[in-house]
């Protein structure tokens, strides 16, 4: 079973401060199986949305839903992986991946589905190894596999290829939307890479910062698994790229329309007194 | 025939570095032992110098007994009979009685002082000071707070024990990778489960450390410490011994006591490896 999210009026601050809030008026509805990539320049709120969506953070104002219950804590249910894969040392590969199944109570009737999960990340081979003897693209794909052995309905994923090598990355990010796209996983990707964007998602969602806003959205109608080398794909990524500069610049010029009014009424003020 | 031309020059060259490099090619458990054998050697030559000297001197000779040939017949005749068996069980209870308080105290102490900031800023400077008091200064105090010299004792070897097991915590938990809470926590682990899976398994190897130094001090303490008020145990032994001029079997329970010694530190050594996570 798999499940929309809906995200609902968050506006969230850190502390209370902050002139402007970190997320501002957020509503989003990510519909079952589908996959959206977030994009948006470094401290839009990126990281804070998804964290919100995993119930690590509580926002100041609205909600997330998933499948109709608001989303309090965190739970297998919908999992979180992380930039790094944060593994731990003294396990080996298959204690690693089968973690949240040990935890959940339920690793002695599933232990084949730890196997096979192993062996489609291309771990086959080195199930019984240290997890420090592995690659990071190795300890990705563990980490990866750990977090699909709880059969997540939500897959949560915060910039997780970003520390590995143009390959490895490459291949990581069509083998992880093959899988959502078969498992009817629904899954939110954080990213830089606009790439990465149009590889992956069904839908990508541009977010500013300074509030942090959403600020539009574009579909990928393309099937998978996604062939980077089509003129359409090019075309997609262009079109994304033109788009975010756009928004991207006229939030400077805004900026800076901001800063000038600034200067003007101090100049006010001060020919005033 | 080139390998006959090849083996020509080594015959050659001189019979020490062929000995050397047949030596560096052993497996490496069989190079230790040597090695170990080796050392032991020296000490034993050294002790056995030591015994020549002092019965050369007239002044020492009455020691003579101290030499490693009376010493070891004295152990042998020791071995298997109660009382030695006595005095060691006699004080490897008080050290396992110590080092168990020690544990106790200062394990869930160094998980505090890992874990909160303030702790550590509150706790370190009069730890620190604790420390670098001889836990044999103590005494004293352990004589008139404790009923028994037993207690006493124990009371001692805590205050020896507790203080590397507290910052050896500590160093643990401080270095615990944050993410390891975060990623467990999503991965629904709760308080017992991140306890047993994450928190422990992760400072065990530092724990041990602590550990094997604490042994080390209490087994340097426990003897002196022995040698007050109580009637048994191997600081016992060796004041008695004394008091009876039996210099042998003095020289005998220091044997006793280096052997006990090194098995303790070997256990705590086969612990740390055990629990360590780090790749070699
Ligand atoms: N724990 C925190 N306490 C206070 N402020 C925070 C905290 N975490 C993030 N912020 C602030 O909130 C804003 C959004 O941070 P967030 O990590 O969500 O950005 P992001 O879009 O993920 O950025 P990046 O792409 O660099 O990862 C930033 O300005 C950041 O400084
Ligand atoms: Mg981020």
């Amino acid at each position: 079973m798999s499940s929309n999210i809906w995200i609902s009026d968050i506006t969230h601050y850190y502390n209370k401060k902050q002139t402007s809030p970190t997320l501002d008026d957020i509503n989003l509805t990510i519909p079952q199986g589908q996959l959206t990539a977030l994009i948006g320049r470094s401290g839009c709120g990126k990281s804070t949305l998804l964290q919100m969506i995993a119930g690590l953070l509580i926002p100041t104002e609205g909600a997330v839903r998933i499948s109709g219950h608001t989303v309090t804590k965190p739970s297998a249910k919908w999992n979180m992986m992380f930039q790094k894969p944060s593994l731990y040392p003294w396990m080996t590969v298959r204690e690693n991946a089968a973690l949240g199944l040990v935890f959940a109570g339920t690793y002695k009737q599933k232990k084949e589905r730890v196997e096979e999960l192993l062996d489609m990340v291309g771990l086959a081979d080195h199930k019984d190894k240290n997890v420090q003897q592995l690659s990071g693209g190795q300890q990705q794909r563990v980490a990866l596999a750990r977090s699909l052995a709880t059969e997540p309905d939500v897959l949560l994923l915060d910039e997780p290829f970003s520390a590995l090598d143009a390959f490895t990355r490459s291949a990581l990010q069509t083998e992880v939307a093959q899988i959502c796209h078969d498992y009817g996983i629904t899954m939110v990707l954080v990213t830089h890479d606009i790439e990465e964007a149009v590889a992956m998602a069904d839908n990508v969602v541009i977010m500013n910062h300074n509030p942090g806003r959403i600020v539009g959205s574009m579909e990928v109608p393309l099937a998978y698994p996604r062939d980077r080398g089509t003129e359409e794909f090019g075309e997609l990524k262009d079109y994304l790229f033109a788009e975010f500069e756009k928004i991207d610049q006229a939030k400077q010029a805004e900026l800076a329309a901001l800063e000038a009014q600034k200067d003007i009424q101090q100049t006010q003020q001060a020919l005033a007194s | 025939m080139s390998t006959a031309q090849a083996a020509a020059p080594a015959r050659s060259t001189d019979f020490v570095t062929q000995l050397s490099q047949g030596f560096k090619n052993l497996p490496m458990w069989a190079q230790t032992t040597v090695n170990s054998i080796f050392g032991m050697t020296i000490l034993l030559v050294l002790w056995w110098i030591g015994g020549v000297l002092i019965q050369s001197n007239p002044d020492t000779e009455a020691f003579a007994d101290f030499a490693p040939g009376p010493a070891l017949s004295a152990l042998w005749s020791l071995l298997g009979t109660e009382f030695l068996w006595d005095t060691i069980v006699s004080s490897l209870e008080r050290i396992l009685l110590g080092l168990f308080w020690g544990i106790v105290i200062g394990v869930p102490l160094g998980v505090l002082m890992g874990y909160f900031l303030a702790m550590r800023q509150l706790a370190n400077m009069p730890f620190q000071f604790l420390r670098m008091i001889s836990p044999l200064a103590w005494m004293p105090i352990a004589v008139l707070a404790f009923e028994t010299w037993d207690g006493a004792i124990v009371f001692l070897i805590v205050m020896a024990t507790v203080w590397p097991i507290v910052f050896g915590t500590a160093h643990g938990v401080q270095r615990i990778d944050p993410n390891w809470f975060r990623v467990a926590k999503n991965l629904g682990a709760d308080g017992y489960q991140m306890l047993r899976r994450v928190i422990m398994p992760a400072i065990a190897q530092d724990v041990f450390a602590g550990i094997r130094l604490a042994v080390g001090v209490a087994w340097v303490v426990l003897v002196p410490a022995e040698y007050l008020g109580v009637t048994s145990g191997l600081g016992y032994a060796i004041n008695d011994a004394r008091d009876t001029l039996a210099y042998d079997t003095l020289a005998a329970m220091v044997v006793v006591i280096g052997v006990i010694g090194y098995l303790l530190d070997a256990i705590a050594v086969f612990l740390i490896k055990r629990y360590s996570w780090h790749a070699e």
